[in-house]
């Protein structure tokens, strides 16, 4: 049974590349429509992801909240000395989101949320110039982030939450760029990372020094998925090969970072809202992504990554119509963890302007949101090192991006 | 809820008017690319196997598919190039390459590496290119493998009735229009706006890979008298590269014309070392100087006579040792001695240059006497040695044909591709543009990634084409105010390996 909720969840899981490494910041429709900063926002279930510390300051007892995004992504790429020209072919990412908060008592409140902070899907042009980096790729995670606040006062809650995070990554590449079969059909790897899960943490804290102002801080631990018993296969491998590469297991470890969100709100009017989130997201751990084989054929492949820090910047406004509509808009500038000379297109993320929009009504006890994201990454030249075929050599050219990413959530309370 | 249909509606405008593709700020588009003041509608390659893609010893399809000149005009393509048709071989239907005359192998299959042997070795497969099934061109490649200077404007070099007596090139017999065709014709034939010429190589290169068995015929220009191995006259390729200058760019036709690399710096006369004969047993080694004793002391009897110069009897002195032990060879241009019964032999050196064909005879017992072995105890032949007289020989030609080239071409206004420098640098090493590095050493088991040659050690494979089609292409963009692309030759293929032969 829990096999089977496990695929279930990574099936819904799949997310593109568009921005931000592998981060996918779309954990609720409400904020995403305000440019996603929702660290100082405690009107709605979704601060179960943002800052669980802000169920204190919920109005309802319970509320549960459930919403899905689609993301249609492209990236092109383009090499001018070379004339290399490709694009992925991502399917549509689905990424989703649960949230249920639970007041107990006047201190005392619950939270559990389900999400996917991370995942990446690209899938490059068949037979492209850069496919001994990657054919296609496909990482699922999600987690599962039970928490509990207390209510210390009307101005202070304090949130500690357990995370469980559960990956699961497909990776394709052909081994060089050139081995064949005896047919002239690339020889690929093709890697399966199974099912991999790893506990984390998360610590929030959420203040309303008055009615109209609210603040908000939460800090979500690394991860690091190691996934220790993933098996390669290979295809389309030529005779004089066929004892080399052959189906074996692999270990690799992959982080997801820690990130530390500060946000404040405020409520400038009744029906206005405004906010504002920093995220920094500790990208440096990724130095370097190392696939160790089994067979004692193959050598370990090491890829450079030296991920670098990096900082969001969140604005995000809302207007309340009237009593059933809410209006919202917002924009945030995302940078890429990718430094010059580790730019590789299995995770060609770029510098992005972020423009949001969204809509709420809100019916008796039931609400509905819309939201769309549209990202725009910015142009950007540059190059990967690659090694195991010879002298290490360069891989680069031209890439550009956006995505564009509409989504629908639910929202039911009870008082 | 008709106020939620409303906003529905809304989102699905806005989503309609966002969801447009990633463009660039330049992308590469038609114009990006262009031929400048050149015009590659009509492209014709002129030479000889380099143009004709030949590699591992042979022309094969696939090969033949990754010609120098195929992959440049698959650049040309890009900048107003039209099609590129190359000599037929649909019929090398095992793609091994050799060639059949009326059934009769004349020309071995492609070799390959065994990989359950470690040896290079023609591929054990039969060839199933006919020679008498004749495709008459004319072909934009006129690339003939084998083809000198002179063949180009060769009457009947194309007659199938002149194959058996040597007067006629298989791969051109194909080839040509009709049997009294010329090389030079076929290719003008077609009207060429633009064409390549490389030709020059053989006319010192199979002088060089006979080991120097042919003559310099510089100061003659009788060809009637000229063997196959000979050294071309210098003036005779002067006055023949003019003629096929004449002709190339008599309708106006712009183009580029390549120089000819110094043939010692190829792998088939750099890989083999003067010593390669370790020797291990002291007994052996004794043996050895005292099978040349008398040899040694007959030298210096000679020079008390005066009949050789100390220095002379010094270089023919033979002497073995523990260790590395140069070969003894045979040398023709030593003081002949055999009336005194001392053989014009001596000890290879750093100057003299081995071809890669010795190694299947280096240290190789004599069939009918296996105490008699090659290199020690019995002279290698001057056919598997380039002495220093003949290396000089081949360098003279070399730089006189080089310097015909570079002035025919300036006289015309037309491009120079510096293949020499090219073939220099891919001596020591050659990055390309991406920091690949390729070198000219034969295949020894660890350098796969970087090979630019193929297994006959004198023709590059197809990433050696690429690096030759790239230089090609960078004269072109320089001097014709060109835009093409380059290739990146790491995604061709290397050396062919097969688990077993």
């Amino acid at each position: 049974m829990k096999k089977v909720l496990l695929l279930a969840l990574f099936m819904l899981a799949y997310t593109s590349i568009y921005a931000g490494g592998y981060r996918v910041a779309l954990q609720g429709q409400r904020m995403l429509g305000m440019a996603h900063a929702g660290l100082s926002v405690f009107d709605n279930p979704e601060t179960a992801f943002f800052n669980p510390a802000g169920m204190s300051f919920l109005k309802d007892k319970f509320a549960v909240s459930f919403g899905v995004s689609g993301i249609i992504s492209k990236v092109k790429f383009q090499n001018e000395l070379y004339n290399w020209q490709a694009e992925t072919q991502n399917p549509v990412g689905t990424p989703f989101y649960l949230y249920m908060t639970y007041q107990t008592d006047e201190h005392m409140s619950f939270g559990l949320a389900i999400y996917t902070p991370f995942g990446s899907s690209a899938v490059w042009d068949d037979g492209w110039t850069g496919s001994q980096i990657v054919r296609e790729i496909s990482m699922k995670v999600f987690y599962i982030q039970p928490s509990l606040a207390y209510k210390f006062s009307d101005m202070l809650s304090l949130s500690a939450s357990l995370i469980m995070a559960y990956g699961n990554i497909e990776y394709d590449k052909d081994i060089n760029r050139n081995l064949t079969d005896e047919e002239g059909n690339k020889t690929y790897a093709s890697l399966q990372s199974g099912t991999v899960s790893q506990a984390g943490y998360a610590l929030s804290m959420a203040l309303r020094p008055s009615d109209k102002v609210s603040i908000g801080v939460n800090y979500r631990s690394e991860i690091i998925l190691d996934a220790k018993y993933g098996t390669a296969e290979f295809y389309n491998v030529p005779d004089l090969l066929s004892q080399t590469l052959k189906k074996t297991a692999f270990s690799a470890k992959l982080p997801m970072p820690a990130e530390l969100g500060m946000g404040i709100s405020v409520r400038p009017t009744e029906k206005l809202l405004l906010a504002f989130d920093y995220n920094r997201t500790y990208w440096s751990v990724y130095e370097k992504l190392i696939i160790n084989f089994a067979s004692d054929d193959l050598d370990p492949s090491i890829a450079d990554k030296y991920y670098q820090n990096t900082n969001t910047y969140r604005f995000g406004a809302a207007y309340q119509v009237n009593d059933k509509l809410a209006v919202r808009a917002g924009y945030y500038y995302d940078e890429s963890p990718l430094t010059e000379g580790h730019f590789s297109p299995e995770t060609p993320s770029l510098d992005s302007n972020n423009y949001t929009f969204g809509i709420g009504y809100q019916m008796d006890r039931l609400a509905v949101d819309f939201s769309l994201l549209y990202v725009d990454g910015k142009e950007r030249t540059d190059y990967t090192i690659v090694r195991g075929e010879g002298t290490p050599y360069k891989f680069g050219g031209t890439y550009v991006s956006n995505a564009i990413i509409p989504g629908i959530g639910i929202t039911y309370k009870i008082k | 809820m008709k106020k939620l249909l409303y906003i529905l509606g809304l989102l699905a405008v806005s989503f309609g008017f966002v969801s447009c593709e990633p463009e660039f700020d330049n992308p590469l588009s038609e114009d990006v690319y262009h031929s400048g003041d050149a015009d590659f509608s009509t492209y014709v390659s002129v030479g000889n196997s380099l143009t004709a893609g030949y590699t591992n010893g042979t022309l094969y399809k696939s090969a033949q598919s990754m010609s120098f000149p195929k992959i440049l005009a698959g650049q040309m393509a890009l900048a107003g190039g039209g099609e590129f048709t190359q000599p037929f071989l649909d019929d090398d239907i095992n793609d091994v390459g050799g060639l059949l005359l009326f059934g009769n192998i004349i020309a071995a299959p492609k070799l390959v590496v065994d990989a359950s042997q470690g040896t290079v070795e023609p591929i054990n497969a039969m060839p199933t290119i006919e020679v008498s099934n004749l495709h008459p061109g004319p072909y934009n490649n006129m690339g003939v493998p084998g083809a000198k200077s002179f063949h180009l404007l060769a009457p009947g070099y194309g007659k199938l009735a002149n194959i058996p007596l040597g007067k006629a090139n298989p791969y051109y017999v194909r080839m040509a229009s009709n049997e009294n065709a010329l090389v030079i014709q076929d290719a003008i034939a077609q009207q060429p706006t633009f064409f390549t010429l490389w030709i020059g190589n053989n006319d010192v290169l199979s002088y060089a890979t006979s080991g120097g068995i042919g003559e310099d015929q510089t100061g003659n220009q009788d060809l009637t008298t000229y063997g196959p191995n000979d050294i071309t006259d210098p003036g005779v390729f002067a006055y023949v590269y003019q003629q096929l200058l004449d002709a190339l760019t008599a309708t106006g036709a712009k183009g580029v014309v390549a120089t000819i690399p110094d043939v010692s710096s190829i792998p088939f006369f750099t890989t083999i070392p003067y010593n390669p004969i370790p020797l291990t047993d002291q007994a052996q080694v004794d043996a050895l100087n005292n099978a040349y004793a008398q040899y040694n002391a007959g030298l210096l009897q000679v020079v008390a006579l005066g009949l050789l110069s100390p220095e002379e009897a010094a270089l023919r002195t033979i002497h073995f040792q523990l260790g590395a032990n140069a070969i003894v060879i045979e040398d023709e241009s030593l003081t002949d001695l055999t009336s005194l019964n001392l053989p014009s032999i001596r000890q290879a050196n750093a100057y003299d240059l081995v071809l890669l064909t010795a190694k299947s005879v280096i240290g190789q017992a004599d069939p009918n006497n296996p105490q008699l072995i090659y290199g020690l105890t019995v002279p290698l032949e001057d056919k598997w040695i380039l002495i220093p007289q003949e290396i000089t020989s081949i360098r003279a030609a070399t730089m006189a044909y080089n310097v015909a080239i570079e002035q025919l071409a300036a006289a015309k206004s037309i491009a120079v591709a510096d293949m020499a420098s090219i073939m220099l640098q891919l001596h020591d090493k050659l990055a390309t543009e991406d920091g690949s590095i390729y070198t000219a050493d034969y295949f020894n088991g660890s350098n796969l990634n970087e090979l630019a040659f193929g297994l006959d050690g004198v023709h590059p494979n197809p990433r050696g084409y690429a690096i030759i089609a790239n230089e090609f292409t960078k004269v072109i963009n320089r001097m014709y105010n060109a835009n093409m692309p380059l290739v990146n030759p790491s995604y061709y293929p290397t050396i062919p390996i097969v688990p077993s032969n």
